[in-house]
């Protein structure tokens, strides 16, 4: 059999009437029993009404989880930037430079955090007759902050140059060749590791040299990094007490405030597009009304034998909001199963990590698209069934 | 022993800005076993008797007394229940779920049951009417008479004292009429009191009393 076929047999059978393959147990589930059968009736509506919150249930499910991976996607490009505090002298005050006295005492205000004085410059950097500018940081310590990709990075930088990733390979540079930076030859002691977060102080495109190699006397720039945003910004606060409290000596940069705004920013756009879906699935919820309303104006006189003969106005009401919910139940699982298809659709043609798509958060998504697909679905079939419940069997029966 | 009594009732409708007086202190006592055929022409009452007995309908005076209780103010749930615990309805036109099979539509009135639905009851009820071979048949593959009889079981699932019919010979030829009428007959054998309005003069032929009415009095 062609696949064609077996697709079109598999159309077929959801085309037979539902109790040819669906055998509610009558007994334990009343409502659902009746309610099976009366969907039954009308396919092609309930088709229909059942296609609406699918759609409303795939714009919410498939807006909210593309606005949580690009949200997920630049907080990992973010990375750790947000425990970071950069300290630079106050150029306002007329002070070019962090000295030492002032780095003491940002070390005692710092607490656990690791404190890294930088001192910056350019420079050419040349290798085997060619050469690329960078920027060359001095630095006493840079085990705490980078890492090697080839070679090691040293717990204090006395002698030798760590090179960056880009730089590296610009001028196919290896551990243990001499360069010249400026003029000075050093051998390289360690290519650093890539670093593909964005960060004040990135390495790619540097050379660090020992500290005293660069510039001086004092420091240029201070990195405070932290293990939380809380505790970076308590070290800015003490820093501000310790340093700051006669004269403004340095100005103090805390990253978390960008990455705050930046997240503020992605949950407002995740709320703009799940209002977005939303909408559709308020549409879907009156055609659920309207197919529910329809249906009950059709069988007044069938639900008007069903009080008569001594069916209480509440099984009257369940039977019918669990046509409502049946609907919704169906519409919004064919929405989740479109939407984690539109995302693997997404992944095929999209440069988004896999891990991104698999963040439990997007499973939340889907969840909580389903539960409001099914949630609206009963709403709207509650006045219907009020309605239907509430209508006395003689007037019913009467016409 | 009275199965059910209605004392000095009058029925009062507001249509259209004036009243109309539908039935004028109707007494009426019908006997346990009792076949009361009731009749007369159209807008003569017989449909807002049919609706209190059934208590389906409250009278705007008078009683309704059901095995011994008065049922006239019963609430809204008390008559239902009162409904499924003593009375079966057979209505003009079948009123059969065409979604439900034969036997299912006969377990209806007992699907919300704590119990759930009396399946083994319904197939007995089935095979006394002469159905038990259209038990899983939708009500579109059986003829009218069919449909009636399977409405008459319908209205003998939960053992009530008390059946109400609403012309149950109105839609079918003389023949099926008359068989339809012999079960009716049958059930007042076992005690179950049985009232059925109607136009035909074939049914009082079968009643043990018929009860005239015109312009909401007894005649």
């Amino acid at each position: 059999m062609s696949r064609g076929q077996r697709i079109l047999q598999r159309i077929r059978a959801f085309e037979l009437p539902i109790e040819r393959f669906v055998d509610i147990d009558a007994g334990r589930f009343p409502a659902v029993f009746m309610a099976t059968r009366n969907l039954s009736r009308s396919q092609l509506r309930s088709a229909l009404a059942c296609l609406g919150i699918c759609i409303g249930v795939l714009a919410i499910a498939s807006l909210g989880i593309f606005g949580n991976v690009l949200s997920l996607g630049a907080s990992d490009a973010l990375g750790d930037i947000g425990n970071q505090v950069i300290l630079t002298p106050n150029a306002d005050a007329g002070i070019e430079t962090i000295d030492d006295s002032t780095l003491t005492e940002i070390e005692r205000a710092a607490g656990d955090t690791t404190v890294v004085p930088l001192r910056t410059s350019g420079g050419l950097i040349e290798y085997a007759g060619s050469s690329t500018a960078a920027t060359i940081y001095g630095i006493a310590e840079p085990g705490g902050v980078y890492t090697a990709s080839e070679g090691r990075v040293p717990d204090r930088h006395r002698q030798g140059a760590l090179v960056g990733a880009s730089v590296a390979e610009e001028l196919d540079v290896r551990v243990g060749a001499t360069i010249t930076v400026d003029g000075d030859s050093y051998r390289v002691v360690a290519v650093l590791e890539e670093v593909e977060t964005f960060s004040p102080v990135s390495p790619n495109d540097a050379v660090m040299l020992p500290e005293d190699d660069v510039g001086g006397p004092g420091y240029d720039q201070v990195t405070i990094e932290a293990d939380s945003g809380a505790e970076a910004a308590a070290a800015a606060s003490a820093i501000d007490t310790a340093v700051n409290s006669r004269e403004e000596v340095v100005d103090i940069f805390e990253l978390s405030a960008i990455t705050d705004e930046i997240n503020d920013f992605f949950s407002l756009l995740n709320s703009f597009l799940i209002g977005l879906g939303g909408i559709s699935l308020v549409v879907a919820g009156v055609s659920i009304l309207n197919v529910m309303l329809m249906s009950t104006v059709e069988r007044r006189e069938e639900i008007g034998v069903l009080r008569a003969v001594g069916v209480e106005k509440r099984d009257v009401m369940r039977m019918i909001l669990v046509e409502a919910a049946l609907l919704g139940v169906i519409g919004a699982a064919g929405g989740v199963i479109a939407t984690i298809g539109i995302v693997a659709l997404l992944y095929l043609v999209a440069p988004i990590e896999l891990w991104i798509l698999l963040h439990p958060t997007n499973a939340a998504y889907l969840l909580l698209a389903f539960a409001i697909g099914v949630a609206i679905s009963v709403a709207s079939g509650l006045y219907p069934a009020r309605k239907a419940a509430n209508e006395r069997p003689v007037d019913a029966l009467r016409s | 022993m009275t199965a059910i009594e209605l004392r000095g009732v009058t029925k009062r409708y507001e249509t259209g800005g004036h009243t109309v007086e539908a039935l004028k202190g109707v007494d009426l006592a019908v006997d346990a076993g009792e076949f009361l055929s009731i009749i007369g022409p159209s807008g003569s009452g017989k449909s807002t008797m049919l609706n209190l007995l059934g208590l389906l309908d409250a009278p705007t005076e008078g009683e309704v007394w059901l095995d011994g209780i008065d049922a006239t103010r019963f609430s809204d749930s008390e008559a239902t229940t009162a409904r499924r615990e003593h009375i079966g309805f057979i209505f003009q036109d079948f009123y059969l779920i065409p979604t439900l099979t034969a036997l299912e539509n006969v377990t209806v009135p007992t699907v919300f049951s704590p119990g759930g639905p009396a399946r083994d009851r319904a197939a007995a009820l089935l095979e006394n009417v002469g159905l038990a071979d259209r038990l899983h048949h939708a009500p579109n593959e059986l003829s009218g008479g069919q449909k009636q009889r399977v409405a008459i079981a319908r209205s003998l699932i939960n053992e009530p004292n008390v059946v109400l019919a609403d012309e149950p010979t109105g839609n079918l030829d003389r023949e099926i009429g008359e068989r339809i009428l012999e079960t009716l007959r049958e059930i007042t054998g076992q005690g179950v009191t049985v009232i059925a309005v109607t136009h035909d003069e074939q049914v009082n032929e079968y009643a043990d009393r018929v009860f005239a009415l015109l312009d909401g009095v007894e005649q």
